[in-house]
């Protein structure tokens, strides 16, 4: 039998919804069930081997080759940008970026520049540079609501599922930058190498989404 | 002020030892192909002017060029390719040549590439340029030298064509913006399915958006062609089709069964400045393309002389790394002799040297005061002979 398809899963809910799409394929994921501390791990009849990582890495390694797919929140891919193919919208792990100030506040008034706060500026940069706005963008690691309520910032672009953290904190979405769902992303020369193998598990997929 | 007196730039790497001998074999290799089949060298400046490279087509993204000034302000760039240095070699120099021009390079690129990502800035590319032709031999020609090159490195590769002509016929059909047609263009070249097809659909429906749809799936074997040609009833990129089914047949033949050779329709990367046939190259185990070329009728006109070039260049520094993978390190030059000097047989030592190494050996000068190190030195170091050279007399052992 070949070498397995590798294949990259962002560890957390992307991975729970992939596993489960896997089970709904038929493969056996028992392994990945159950994987205790172990990052690489089998779905023997699916020849298919799983790693497991965080979203930013399943880029890397499907662009360096080292997993020849990889499962991927378009939000990783926004942010990152890289060389693959992004071959199937998943469907799940909804959700969107969007922009959001505090309750009542008029964003668009006055001259000045904005200052965005964010954990994806590039998102953030290309979503102003497309309306020609010049904006000033820090980036931020945590809680990304803090900065306009402790007035770093006047607004955030940030991903916004159902909204609650918002409104909790006192802020509203005032325009949405993008929707987000997962991805499968295909590195460009494991997709000519193993073309039937790869098409064949596509074909599989998109008939169960 | 911090010193960086101690490490390398981000992108950059020093090479020692084996690590030169795998890249000057792989130079030397190609070299031989290339110059068997009457290519010549053509070494340009890796200093060029940015106007070289800031053609109307702006093949090179600004952004992506390290750039210095010369003494008189001009701006200049560390060269990012080597096909337009030649273009423009060719378009000047070499206008009154004889046709067709058959050339080759092996030279370093740099190009920045984001940080952090273990990618390299400073690459050496090996290629060839065959200018002034455009009959099939003349891609059939760059395209066996492109398999013989991959053929030479002993590894699994594959070989895939497309034709940025069916794109082109296409896309100059629909009726939207240049914008939008790159947008098109970036979404076909990463494949992306989903988007694609909502970027379309949002054009209306005919059957020039059904085969933009369906693009980038067009990959694949010898079923490629007919499929194609059942999606795009056109009499145009008709005979761009059977061009490249003609290509892909004469390739197979060349390559034997057993080397995976396929079509991609969808090939229609930005930096290119390819206008028909598209050439790519993989080896099995590294993540891009080691190998890329094309034929590039447009570009010398840029440089102000109209005529047509087919080429490609190999990535020796890819090859380099699959092969280390491999674990394919070649065996280091041994030392066969260290001839020791006596205080004051100096001459008369550096003498015995040369007239050993007259007889093919390699030998070395030994760098210090004693013997008993020398000979510590020589055990340490696998060198088999000994010799001392002391007065009139000559001690091997």
């Amino acid at each position: 039998m070949d070498k397995p398809i590798r294949i990259a899963l962002t560890k957390g809910r992307l991975e729970k919804d992939t596993v489960g799409l896997f089970e709904k394929l038929g493969f056996d994921c028992t392994a990945v069930r159950e994987k205790g501390r172990k990052l690489i791990l089998p779905i023997p009849d699916g020849n298919l081997e799983v790693v497991l990582a965080k979203a930013n890495d399943v880029i890397t390694y499907v662009e360096h080759g080292v997993c020849d797919m990889g499962v991927v929140g378009k939000d990783t891919i926004m942010e990152m940008k890289g060389k693959f193919f992004e071959l199937v919208d998943l469907g799940f792990g909804r959700c969107k970026f969007a922009l959001a100030t505090k309750k009542g506040y008029d964003f668009y008034r006055g001259y000045g520049v904005k200052t965005i706060a964010t954990k994806y500026p590039n998102v953030a940069r290309s979503f102003f540079e497309k309306k020609g706005m010049d904006t000033e963008i820090i980036k931020i690691e945590g809680s990304v609501e803090l900065a306009p309520l402790l007035e770093l910032a006047d607004g955030i672009v940030d991903i916004v599922e159902t909204g609650t953290t918002l409104k909790e904190n006192g802020l509203e979405v005032i325009e949405d930058v993008a929707p987000i769902s997962a991805r499968l992303i295909v590195n460009t020369v494991s997709l000519k190498m193993r073309q039937a193998e790869i098409e064949g598990l596509i074909e599989k997929i998109q008939a169960n989404l | 002020m911090k010193n960086y007196d101690l490490i390398t730039p981000e992108g950059t790497k020093d090479l020692l030892f084996g690590e030169c001998i795998i890249r000057r074999n792989i130079e030397d290799t190609l070299r031989g192909i290339f110059s068997s089949r009457g290519y010549s060298e053509m070494i340009t400046p890796g200093l060029e002017f940015f106007d070289v490279f800031n053609l109307n087509s702006r093949y090179f993204p600004q952004e992506n060029l390290y750039k210095l000034t010369d003494s008189k302000g001009r701006l200049l760039v560390m060269r990012p390719d080597s096909t337009m240095p030649i273009a423009r070699v060719v378009a000047t120099r070499l206008r009154d040549a004889i046709l067709p021009l058959k050339l080759f390079y092996n030279q370093t690129v740099y190009r920045t590439e984001p940080a952090l990502k273990g990618r390299s800035d400073e690459i050496v590319q090996a290629g060839i340029e065959l200018i002034g032709s455009q009959l099939k031999m003349a891609d059939l020609d760059v395209i066996s030298t492109a398999i013989d090159s991959l053929k030479a490195f002993g590894m699994e590769f594959s070989l895939e064509i497309g034709h940025i002509g069916v794109f082109k016929e296409l896309v100059g059909k629909l009726e939207v913006s240049d914008s939008d047609k790159e947008r098109i263009r970036k979404l076909i070249e990463s494949k992306n399915f989903p988007a694609l097809n909502d970027l379309l659909d949002s054009f209306g429906s005919n059957s020039v958006i059904a085969a933009l749809k369906k693009l980038p799936a067009l990959f694949g074997g010898m079923e490629v062609f007919d499929k194609a040609e059942e999606l795009i009833p056109d009499e145009n990129v008709k005979h761009i089709l059977d061009e490249l089914r003609e290509l892909y047949c004469d390739m197979t033949e060349l390559c034997g069964s057993d080397t995976n050779i396929t079509v991609d329709l969808g090939l229609v990367n930005k930096t290119d400045y390819y206008t028909g046939v598209i050439i790519k190259g993989y080896l099995q185990g590294h993540g891009e393309e080691v190998l890329s070329g094309g034929r590039y009728d447009k570009l010398i006109s840029e440089f102000g002389y109209d005529i047509p070039a087919v080429g490609f260049a190999v990535n020796v520094n890819a090859i380099q790394k699959v092969i280390e993978k491999n674990g394919l390190f070649p065996a280091m030059p041994k030392i066969d002799a260290i001839v020791y000097a006596e205080k004051g047989c100096e001459v008369a030592a550096v003498r015995a040297a040369n007239e050993l190494r007259e007889q093919g050996l390699v030998v070395e000068n030994a760098l210090f005061d004693d013997i008993e190190t020398v000979r510590e030195y020589a055990k340490e170091k696998k060198i088999a002979k000994v010799v001392v050279v002391d007065g009139s007399s000559r001690e091997e052992e």
